[in-house]
């Protein structure tokens, strides 16, 4: 068990550097509101993957990462992650039996939560992003999910 | 394709509803230490170290990709860039002629009045970090941090005018909110008459506003802004905009006015990181109206602006005259003391 343990940890941190890089790389800026959450997708794969390697643990400590960088209040993203890390690791047994369609709904679902909690926290922090821009991000990333999880599911496999 | 390669079948994860529990306090706890407090400022000074290899990473290959396109351009090119830097070099020393002795005029004016606000006391460069902070909010991140001594407030240059001020400041990085952020208010100027408002970013970096100018305000498209000093967080003079475009509407009782940044926000990767002089405690400013030194300033303003915008002597002259009325008001306040 701790041997199986440490050969996960390796991906899963190696994947959520090269998310949390993907973050923050330079686009257009018309590209740049279009920017999925390349770090969320990869913290639910792991979530969905394998919770017990600490996938609450490396929810908390992305969003804390994804704070820094973005230079928001610290403890945003933390909370959101968290949160909806969580609830994916509830759904997990479900999403892995789900097809493909309903998984990408699952986590339309799951995206638009995150967001709202950013969009809460925004708020209650006192500046607002109302822009409409932000609920776009969900939609892609959920038509990025089977490539996410195709990658790792590779990376995994090594 | 899809398929997970769990080998957890079982599902139970021991005590999932309390560590999301816990973990989420925990994160509830620092939002709040972080905004209500400023506990947290040199934790996150130290944490940005931490992000500063990732950011590195990720702006090092756009660096190398622009080094290697500089490193190739042929001889030509160089050339004409060479033949164009000097023609500007050369306007920008016909502009600068008359600047260093309306400096000393400005310095001694001020000296007079026992006033030094606003005055620039000395520069460092910064570059701009190729990394994206957030879609919808206007910041960039530069590498000059606390280190070299940038301070939260503090105002930032670009070679067209006034770019931003510091939002946060990490350990190697800070990162700057540009004017044009929908959170970011400005003290300006017109520089024609004077007349003292408030530039408001709009989101969009190709615009700024001002909300809070009476459809009777002498305003016309075309004015040039400049920052007032007044708040002390800018140096005074500084080019912000253009006035880009003025609405009125005459059921309305402010005029909806469109200022263009003078600043190239979206193209900038120099920026200029300004300190004040210190503010010496002028026995003006026990009087409680702060506002009355300030008329006065407008003059000295003009001046001071005029070379780097060069609109000319006789523009700065007028201007003087023009801002000459509100200068009559202050021995009135200069009584009250």
């Amino acid at each position: 068990m701790m041997r199986d343990n440490r050969i996960r940890r390796l991906p899963m941190a190696l994947s959520a550097l090269v998310a949390l890089a993907l973050a923050v790389l330079p686009l257009p800026t018309v590209l740049e509101a279009l920017r999925p959450d390349f770090l969320v997708l990869v913290v639910f794969y792991w979530s969905i993957e394998s919770p017990r390697a600490g996938g609450l643990t490396l929810a908390f400590m992305a969003g804390l990462a994804l704070d820094i960088i973005q230079g928001v209040v610290l403890g945003q993203h933390a909370l959101a992650l968290t949160l909806l890390a969580g609830w994916a690791t509830h759904l997990r047994l479900r999403l892995r039996v789900f097809s493909i369609l309903s998984q990408i709904l699952t986590i339309f679902a799951l995206l638009t939560g995150y967001q709202f909690v950013l969009f809460w926290v925004d708020g209650a922090t006192g500046n607002p992003v109302t822009t409409f821009g932000r609920w776009l991000a969900p939609v892609i990333g959920a038509l990025l999910w089977p490539v996410v999880v195709g990658v790792l599911s590779r990376l995994h496999e090594r | 394709m899809v398929a997970f390669r769990s080998t957890e079948t079982s599902g139970r994860t021991t005590g999932l509803l309390l560590r999301c529990v816990l973990y989420s306090l925990l994160a509830l706890a620092l939002i709040i230490v972080d905004k209500r407090y400023d506990h947290l400022g040199k934790i996150r000074r130290v944490l940005s170290i931490v992000a500063y290899p990732v950011q590195i990473a990720v702006a090092s290959p756009f660096e190398g990709w622009d080094w290697f396109r500089e490193s190739v351009t042929t001889r030509d090119a160089l050339r004409a860039d060479k033949a164009k830097l000097e023609g500007q070099l050369r306007l920008a020393q016909f502009r600068l002629q008359r600047f260093e002795a309306l400096e000393a005029e400005s310095q001694r004016l001020r000296a007079l009045r026992d006033s030094t606000a606003g005055v620039t006391d000395r520069f460092v460069i910064g570059n701009v970090m190729d990394v994206d902070l957030d879609a919808f909010r206007e910041r960039v991140l530069i590498d000059k941090g606390a280190q070299d001594g940038v301070f939260v407030g503090q105002a930032v240059l670009d070679a067209g005018g006034v770019f931003g001020q510091v939002a946060r400041v990490g350990q190697l990085t800070a990162e700057v909110i540009l004017v044009s952020d929908a959170t970011h208010a400005i003290p300006v100027q017109i520089n024609r008459n004077g007349l003292r408002t408030i530039a408001v970013g709009t989101g969009d970096m190709g615009r700024l506003k001002l909300p809070y100018l009476p459809t009777s305000a002498d305003v016309i498209a075309g004015d040039l802004l400049v920052t007032s000093g007044l708040g002390g967080g800018f140096p005074a003079g500084y080019p912000v905009g253009t006035v880009a475009d003025v609405k009125r509407d005459p059921a309305q009782s402010l005029a909806d006015v469109d200022v263009k940044p003078a600043a190239a926000l979206d193209r900038s990767r120099e920026l200029m990181f300004v300190w004040l002089k210190p503010q010496p405690v002028a026995p003006a400013s026990l009087t409680t109206p702060a506002k009355t030194p300030s008329p006065p300033g407008s003059p000295t303003t003009s001046t001071h602006g005029g070379p780097l915008q060069a609109p000319g002597p006789a523009q700065a002259r007028s201007a003087r005259e023009t801002a000459k009325p509100a200068t009559t008001t202050t021995p009135a306040g200069a009584n009250d003391q």
